[in-house]
């Protein structure tokens, strides 16, 4: 258990030497892959699981995926950058996916915060209300 | 007993006594007829003498009286040394019979007396006691009788409560079963309500995706999709 923790703070303070001007970048990655590489921990293979596991974790916060039926204006895309930029306090990134489930409109997913305005959705809690 | 006994000898001795007292008589009435003879208005001195005269007449009376009692006597064969041996050997039977018979028998007879007053008491008490007895046996049968009625009274009364608590509790329950059932096809009814109100919504958005779906046109939903972009970064900042 103690080893756990030591691991997981080890692992979050490598995320944290990842980030250049609080944004996760290739290059930083590569410079601590290379000196765990060299470092050589005893439990090399865990640091590393739990070092990716935070990485991902770093990355969604920093992604904004939209999904929406169709393509999206370019001027929307940068809108909610520049929105979620600031409601975050950090830079976001928008990744466009296509999902055709939700008829029209858009729905947002930053890390675990999802926000909604497509028409699937709407009909959805059209129906909650109305039960 | 004993006075039966004193009483004979009392009976025995009584005709000597009679004659005895005949002749007291005799000479008494004889002096009053002579102080009868003087005149009207004696002196003292003719009444002092004629007193004197009684006297002497009552001394010759009374000897003359002896003499008669003793010609009497003689004349019957009754001389004093029989008639002490007499009287000697009568005391002597008397109280050997007091003694030996008289005595046992009276002392029989007086317990037996005992005995009977005992027995005709102890009768009397038991007669009392019978009679106590009785009344309290009516005294108690009459109680009896009271706390019965007084006991089928309370019983009448408690069957009567236990009946009527009966009767509110199964009427009571009676409500609560109905009350319960009533609740319980109230929420059947709702949730008959909800699962329809669900399903119906269900249909609905199902019909307005497909709809939607096809009827909506690519350019369309492009707008639809940048409006929704706009409105999710005015709602978000």
């Amino acid at each position: 258990m103690k080893r756990d923790k030591k691991i997981i703070r080890l692992a979050k303070k490598l995320v944290e030497l990842s980030k250049d001007n609080g944004v996760v970048t290739v290059a930083r990655v590569g410079e601590v892959l290379a000196g765990l590489k060299q470092v050589q921990h005893r439990h090399h293979l865990t640091v590393l699981k739990s070092f990716l596991n935070y990485l991902h974790r770093e990355i969604a916060l920093q992604t904004a995926v939209v999904s929406t039926p169709g393509a999206l204006s370019g001027e929307a895309l940068k809108a909610i950058e520049v929105t979620y930029s600031k409601i975050y306090g950090r830079p976001v990134t928008a990744v466009i996916k296509q999902d055709t489930s939700l008829i029209a409109g858009v729905r947002v997913r930053v890390g675990d915060d999802l926000y909604d305005a497509s028409l699937a959705g709407r009909l959805q809690r059209l129906a909650e209300n109305v039960s | 007993m004993k006075a039966t006994f004193i009483t004979l000898l009392l009976a025995l001795s009584l005709p000597l006594g009679l004659v005895a007292a005949a002749d007291a008589h005799a000479t008494s009435l004889d002096s009053v007829a002579e102080v009868a003879e003087l005149g009207a208005h004696p002196t003292a001195h003719e009444i002092a003498e004629h007193a004197e005269a009684v006297l002497k007449h009552s001394e010759a009376v009374a000897k003359a009286e002896g003499n008669k009692l003793t010609k009497i006597a003689n004349k019957f064969g009754v001389t004093w040394p029989t008639l002490i041996a007499q009287m000697l050997n009568f005391c002597l039977v008397a109280f050997v019979l007091y003694k030996f018979a008289v005595k046992p028998i009276a002392a029989t007879l007086d317990e037996r007396q005992q005995k009977i007053a005992d027995g005709l008491q102890y009768a009397e008490e038991m007669k009392t006691q019978l009679a106590e007895a009785e009344r309290e046996r009516a005294e108690k049968i009459k109680q009896a009788a009271i706390d019965a009625q007084k006991i089928l009274t309370e019983s009448r009364e408690q069957s009567k409560e236990m009946i009527e608590q009966k009767t509110q509790e199964a009427a009571a329950q009676a409500e609560a079963i109905i009350r319960k059932a009533s609740e319980a096809t109230e929420l059947e009814r709702q949730k008959m309500l909800s699962d329809v109100r669900q399903e119906v919504a269900r249909l609905v958005v199902a019909t307005s995706s497909k709809v939607l779906s096809r009827d909506l046109s690519d350019s369309e939903k492009q707008t639809f999709s940048d409006s929704a972009a706009k409105e999710l970064a005015g709602t978000a900042s």
